[in-house]
């Protein structure tokens, strides 16, 4: 009963819904890599990506969780809707899968992620002696445009650019019409 | 040290006035022939001039040196700069004075040659490089001015290059001095290994015997000798210098007698300290100039080409000058007697070179016999000149060889050994008669020359006398240049030098090409009177002369024994016009091969050098490096082509090993901590 | 101690992302599947950088903007990716990355 009636205090609410959202994370996460339909996964993708932006609202940063669901879900998900829809037709039939190549792929994510939990566990974790405490979004663009001035330029050259590379290149490159 | 300083200022024209004339006349004004003349004689008369000046007024008893570092490595400097001695002082003067008195001549005999501008050019290229060997303060800058006056040797014999044998004789020349060069080279690695000093100064101070121990000095001193060997052309390897005679004849007067070979001799003065600290390498020397003095003036006793007998003139008299100073060395003498002898030879030499430059350019042969019977003698200044250089050579009075050999024998005289001065005298014995062998067929031409020489053989078993005789490169009697119009033109009939007038031949000797002559027969007659203040200049103080009659005589009448013997060989009416060598055909013969040296030579080229080292080098090449080289290659195609077999086109199994093996390592790593 | 107030927690869900994209990159075949696959790889990485900010970093804006940073690459990345992709259609017929097999040796 002690577990239940620990459930209702808001910490318990809160834990229960983070466990929730991380639910959600690793089962979009799953769907994403692992359903044979390419919508499915994009879908998945964005499961998962929603879970993320949950995480991010776990660390305080709302901003970033939105940005998250702004880019990600809405930018990056709908774009790929839209290559799967110009490239290859979903009826035709898919290939069977390679045994061989799964197992291998399961062994080289399950290595890297006994490499990962290693590294974590041996690792003594430091928190910085003296810490700002001031999470507002105000302070966030603040930075942007003062001392991170460079990111966000950047960061706009780069998507100037893979604007202009993709037209490029989903043009057919250069000479044909 | 400021820039203003005036002697330093002269230092630097003088160097840098023939380079910038070199490059832009070979650069721009090649095609310009008249132009490159006159670039190249004013970058010749500055220097010229500036000689002078520092003979005349600069104070050089205490040496001025202009030393800039331009290498500096740890312990070992290596300075770039500027020596003004008397020794180099003295030098200068005599190169820049011959230099620019064959640029004036050369203006007479090469006129209306096609490659006029590049000549000129070479010239200063030669100006340059000598000026700066003289000057240099370091052994190394003086090497690399000395590899200079190579490459300007190389590029001035082979001249005419569309002419075979001279384009060989370029080659020989380079190739053979470069094998002393060899030597040279290793000397100063010696000398900067063992003594960390390349600078003159510092080489020929006394500091040099405390710091290296004497088997040292004597094997440093015996490779910088081989440099000298090879440059003044002495036995073994004086081959080049008779083959160099290919070149124009004022390039031979310049290089080939006066200056560039009595490099290898003035180098000897230079570091004489060095030299005279060993013994043993100053006995080598003198033997090998023996050798050669002997060697050459007999060779020069039957040649029949006008420039090969001054050649071998060259050679004997240059073997004469190194006797003179390791007899000094030796016999704790002054470097004074090999230096004088120097001197005065530069001046004569180059006399006899020029006046025969005049009968070549003339009547277009090489051969005295030929010129003789096309009435030589009438060209007067020429024929007076060769007259007085010859006498020098043969040292009479008053002429300047007379005092130079008399002090050269002097300091022969003064060795133990009287060996030595016997093979001296014998030596003068022989230049008189080469000397006047020529002098006299030139003078009193007779008949049967012709017959002699052109048609008959007096000894069926000795080939003597034919022409292109001997193996390898030797001279060929074609006229030195053919080309059409290097004649001296009528035009030049009017402005004849005054001296010239009286004769009957329709084409007179341009003032340009006379003047020098009278100009070194001037020299010739006054250098020898200078003895005294030559030696007050070169050694700070003359020493007290006491004249050894003995000496004076037997040597002067070796000379005129010489003199007669010729005179009775050819001058006198109804000389027999054969060399008393004849007499000893077996002799003959050895010394119209030249000793067999030529012989010697190819014999061991192709023995050693190709049928040795070139076909183990060439199998080197091709199994070895060639073979490496393929192997090299082979391999990698091989095992490009092997290791493309795993580029699979299928990148997920590329990153599926990557990813192991990163991971892998990760946690091999992490589970040793 | 709260489940979500613990940096690890953070960390093994990263990693697990992480693993996950990359079995997807390793296994599938579709170019596309393959570019879900790296945006999961790089949502991984976000996470650590905002786990850090949040419990260790002196300043919190720095892992902020450094997501929002990967955010914007992530973006540009897929742009290009896609358009690739779509080239690649055109001129293969196939999404396949087994048989875009033009460099085999």
């Amino acid at each position: 009963m002690n577990f239940l009636s620990g459930l209702f205090t808001p910490q318990g609410v809160a834990s229960a819904a983070f466990v929730l959202v991380m639910a959600i994370t690793i089962l979009g996460a799953l769907i994403a890599v692992a359903a044979r339909n390419i919508f499915h996964n994009v879908l998945g993708l964005a499961l998962s990506l929603m879970g993320v932006a949950g995480l991010f609202l776990y660390l305080n940063s709302p901003f970033v969780a939105l940005m998250e669901i702004l880019i990600y879900v809405g930018a990056i998900c709908i774009a790929i809707c839209f290559a799967i829809m110009l490239s290859e037709p979903l009826y035709l039939p898919k290939p069977p899968r390679n045994r061989l190549k799964m197992l291998g792929a399961v062994a080289g994510a399950g290595l890297t992620f006994v490499f990962l939990c290693l590294l974590i566990r041996k690792t003594q974790w430091t928190p910085a002696v003296e810490r700002s405490t001031d999470w507002s979004i105000t302070t966030l663009g603040h930075y942007l445009l003062t001392n991170y001035a460079l990111i966000f330029e950047v960061i706009s050259l780069l998507l100037l650019v893979a604007m202009l590379g993709s037209i490029v290149i989903a043009r057919g490159g250069r000479g044909s019409s | 040290m400021g820039s203003c300083d005036p002697v330093l200022l002269g230092c630097l024209l003088t160097v840098f006035l023939p380079l910038s004339a070199f490059a832009l006349i070979m650069i721009f004004t090649w095609r310009y022939h008249k132009l490159s003349m006159a670039i190249s004689l004013v970058a010749s008369t500055i220097p010229l001039l500036i000689a002078w000046y520092f003979f005349f007024t600069l104070d050089v008893k205490q040496p001025i040196i202009y030393n800039f570092n331009w290498l500096v490595s740890d312990q070992v400097k290596v300075p770039f700069g500027f020596l003004l001695d008397p020794t180099s002082v003295l030098m200068f003067v005599i190169v820049a004075t011959i230099s620019w008195l064959v640029q004036i001549y050369s203006i007479g005999y090469m006129g209306g040659d096609p490659g006029f501008g590049r000549y000129y050019a070479d010239l200063s290229l030669f100006a340059l490089a000598m000026l700066g060997l003289v000057i240099s303060s370091g052994l190394l800058q003086l090497y690399i001015f000395w590899e200079l006056v190579g490459l300007a040797s190389y590029l001035l014999i082979g001249f005419w290059y569309e002419k075979f044998s001279a384009s060989e004789a370029g080659k020989k020349a380079f190739v053979v001095t470069r094998f002393g060069d060899i030597g040279f080279f290793m000397g100063l690695v010696f000398l900067t290994l063992y003594f960390g000093s390349l600078d003159i100064a510092t080489v020929n101070s006394a500091a040099l015997t405390a710091k290296m121990p004497p088997w040292l000095i004597t094997t440093s001193a015996l490779l910088i000798f081989c440099g000298i060997m090879g440059k003044s052309a002495q036995f073994p390897i004086h081959v080049w210098l008779p083959d160099a005679m290919e070149g124009p004849t004022p390039v031979s007067a310049l290089l080939h007698s006066a200056t560039m070979v009595a490099a290898g001799v003035f180098l000897l003065t230079r570091l004489f300290p060095l030299f005279a600290a060993s013994a043993t390498a100053m006995s080598v020397v003198l033997v090998i100039s023996t050798i050669t003095l002997l060697l050459s003036s007999t060779i020069g006793m039957v040649a029949t080409d006008i420039k090969q007998v001054w050649a071998y003139s060259t050679v004997s008299q240059l073997g004469f000058m190194a006797m003179g100073l390791s007899a000094a060395g030796l016999a704790a003498g002054t470097l004074f007697p090999g230096y004088y002898h120097l001197t005065t030879h530069a001046a004569f030499k180059a006399l006899l070179f020029l006046c025969s430059g005049v009968f070549i350019h003339h009547f277009g042969t090489n051969d005295f016999f030929v010129m003789a019977t096309q009435g030589g003698r009438k060209l007067l200044i020429p024929m007076a000149t060769i007259t007085i250089a010859a006498l020098a050579l043969a040292g009479i009075f008053p002429f300047a060889g007379f005092f130079s050999k008399e002090a050269i024998l002097g300091a022969l005289a003064h060795l133990p050994n009287k060996m030595w001065l016997v093979l001296g005298l014998f030596g003068a014995f022989l230049t008189a008669y080469y000397a006047f062998r020529v002098i006299f067929v030139m003078l009193f031409p007779k008949e049967k020359y012709d017959k002699y020489h052109l048609e008959t053989d007096p000894h069926a078993h000795a080939p003597a006398h034919s022409h292109g005789h001997g193996p390898g490169p030797g001279f060929t009697h074609d006229d030195a240049h053919i080309h059409p119009d290097a004649k001296p033109g009528h035009e030049h009939d009017e402005s004849g030098h005054g001296a010239g007038h009286g004769h009957d031949e329709p084409h007179g000797v341009p003032w340009v090409m006379s003047f020098p002559l009278l100009v070194l027969a001037g020299f010739t007659l006054i250098l020898g009177f200078c003895q005294g203040s030559l030696e007050k200049y070169l050694l700070g103080e003359s020493a007290p002369h006491h004249i050894e009659y003995g000496l004076l005589v037997s040597a002067v009448s070796c000379a005129f024994g010489g003199i007669a013997l010729a005179w009775f060989d050819w001058g006198r009416r109804g000389a027999k016009c054969v060399g008393f060598i004849s007499y000893v055909p077996v002799l003959e013969n050895f010394f119209i091969q030249k000793w067999y040296m030529d012989h010697f030579w190819r014999w061991f080229l192709n023995t050693f050098i190709y049928g040795i080292f070139s076909r183990a080098f060439t199998y080197n090449d091709r199994r070895v490096v060639d073979g490496g080289v393929d192997a090299v290659a082979f391999s990698t195609v091989g095992s490009g082509r092997l290791l493309s077999f795993i580029q699979t086109a299928f990148l997920q199994y590329n990153l599926l090993f990557m990813v192991l093996v990163l991971a892998g390592v990760g946690i091999y790593l992490l589970m040793g901590r | 101690m709260l489940l979500f107030n613990q940096l690890e927690t953070y960390l093994y869900l990263a990693i697990v992302l992480f693993a996950i994209g990359l079995y997807g990159v390793l296994a599938r075949r579709s170019l596309i599947a393959l570019l879900i696959s790296v945006e999961l790889i790089l949502n991984a990485a976000s996470i650590n950088f905002m786990a850090f900010n949040r419990f260790l970093a002196p300043h919190p804006a720095v892992g902020q903007i450094i997501t929002l940073f990967i955010m914007a690459v992530a973006a540009a990345e897929a742009a290009i990716a896609l358009s690739i992709i779509v080239a690649l259609y055109r001129k293969l017929k196939t999404i396949n990355i087994e048989q875009a097999t033009e460099l085999r040796g």
